[in-house]
């Protein structure tokens, strides 16, 4: 009985150790494929706002005893804008870390929704870098990419992309705001008025900005709905300018378009759509540089976010940007 | 074969005898520990703004006699939409909870806060007087 037992004990023993044994794999050299390749990566984040650029590598290379490029080619959903085009340049990074582009081709061609490079140096191999400018046409759609490369034995390779959701958002960036002069904001025409520019636009004005220096209290810089005239001392509006608006000081949110300093943060429609101002005041007062509002016009058809660039207490003066959403 | 088996439950009894828990500590509605601590003050405050920065000018004076919290905040401080937060003795909660952004605006009437002792005894009210910076 018990050697029964043992020799159960053993054998289920055998099977598992024959079974986690592992066999060693010897290393073998990657067999280079002969044919034609490619790849893109997709170089820029965030969200696709009309006027900036999506930008891509397209790396593409075939043996060298196959032959050499012939053209590379990207085809886009929706023709880019006029300043669209497939760098003729393939770079590397010296040792100092910089981009380094030598000339392979000609000057990109656009034509509809493509743009093409054709080589004109005796290459095998090459990335080059696509800027897709989007088109205020292409605004709450969805655009995709077809990139395309020839080589002179007659073999060709695609490469889809997409889709990829175009941003309903409006940006502007650096309006310069100065008390007392070009400090009415309409974030209807995303624009900064001087009160006469102001009177011809009453009904557009959503903020006035105002520096002031008042002892006992920090005031500052601030961003004020017409409305709220507790704090807007000593201003004089212009006729007709009396709209309300629904503000809310925010800080550190430095979106990486409108600061365009080194923190990965984007404001995306969807922010826009899920913001909740609905218990806000109509002012923001005591704003520093990096700092901002989210702002929601009295009648609910624009929000936006306005980041504070930089602020000037001497001059009383900031600079503002602002990305703007429209509801539906 | 059968002495084998009695042999395993017996360890195995023991086992699950020695690992059973049992309820040491009292827990209150909340889940929190009840522990034998009689202390029941408020030993900090703090107020943020919308964007999460404080709105106080100075320090909160909290008298723990009187049981009150008093704080000056900014002109022009938005108190429809501030985010309280108190610093308690050990063991001690605070009722009613903090879920979020709280209303201040209304400074005739000012907030109360009961904080609750460690052995959930002893419970002492405290007012928020908030006072605004004047120009």
């Amino acid at each position: 009985m018990k050697y029964k037992f043992l020799t159960y004990l053993f054998f289920s023993l055998s099977v598992m150790t024959v079974m986690s044994s592992c066999e060693e794999e010897e290393y073998a050299i990657p067999t280079l494929p002969q044919e034609l390749q490619n790849d893109v990566i997709k170089r820029t984040l965030g969200p696709n706002l009309t006027g900036l650029n999506i930008e891509f590598a397209y790396a593409m290379a075939l043996p060298k005893s196959m032959g050499k490029l012939v053209s590379a080619e990207v085809e886009a959903s929706i023709a880019g804008a006029e300043t669209t085009y497939l760098d003729n340049k393939s770079y590397y990074t010296n040792s100092s870390g910089v981009d380094v582009g030598i000339e392979v081709g000609s000057k990109s061609v656009n034509s509809g929704g493509k743009t093409t490079v054709t080589f004109t140096k005796d290459t095998m191999a090459a990335t080059l870098r696509y800027f897709y400018r989007i088109p205020t046409s292409a605004k709450g759609k969805e655009v995709s990419f077809k990139f395309s490369a020839t080589a002179s034995n007659g073999q060709s390779v695609t490469y889809n992309m997409g889709p990829y959701k175009i941003a309903e958002m409006d940006m502007v960036l650096d309006l310069d705001v100065k008390d007392s002069s070009a400090a009415y904001i309409s974030i209807e025409d995303l624009a900064v008025y001087n009160p006469t520019q102001a009177t011809a636009n009453a009904a557009k004005i959503d903020l006035v900005y105002l520096y002031r220096a008042i002892p006992n209290i920090t005031f500052t810089h601030g961003l004020v709905a017409p409305s709220a005239k507790t704090y807007l001392p000593n201003v004089t509006l212009p006729a007709g300018v009396n709209r309300t608006a629904k503000v809310q000081k925010v800080w550190a949110l430095r979106d990486f378009h409108l600061a365009r300093l080194q923190y990965g943060i984007y404001i995306d429609d969807l922010d826009f759509q899920k913001l909740d101002l609905s218990t806000a005041v109509d002012y923001a007062i005591n704003l520093r540089a990096e700092a901002g509002t989210w702002v929601e016009t009295a009648d609910g058809k624009y929000r936006a976010y306005i980041y504070i660039n930089s602020i000037n207490n001497a001059t009383k003066s900031a600079k503002i940007s602002i990305k703007r959403y429209t509801m539906k | 074969m059968i002495k084998n088996i009695r042999i395993i439950c017996a360890v195995l009894l023991t086992t699950f005898a020695m690992v059973a828990c049992k309820e040491d500590f009292p827990v209150d509605e909340d889940g929190l520990l009840i522990t034998t601590r009689t202390q029941c003050y408020v030993s900090n405050f703090e107020l943020l703004g919308s964007d999460l920065q404080t709105v106080r000018t100075s320090n909160a004076v909290i008298d723990t006699t009187a049981q009150t919290v008093t704080v000056e905040v900014f002109y022009g401080t938005d108190l429809k939409n501030v985010y309280p937060q108190f610093t308690l003795v050990t063991d001690a909660k605070l009722e009613p909870k903090i879920t979020g952004k709280t209303d201040f605006s209304d400074l005739a009437n000012p907030k109360q806060y009961t904080v609750v002792s460690g052995n959930r005894q002893i419970r002492k009210t405290y007012k928020v007087n908030i006072t605004v910076q004047k120009p």
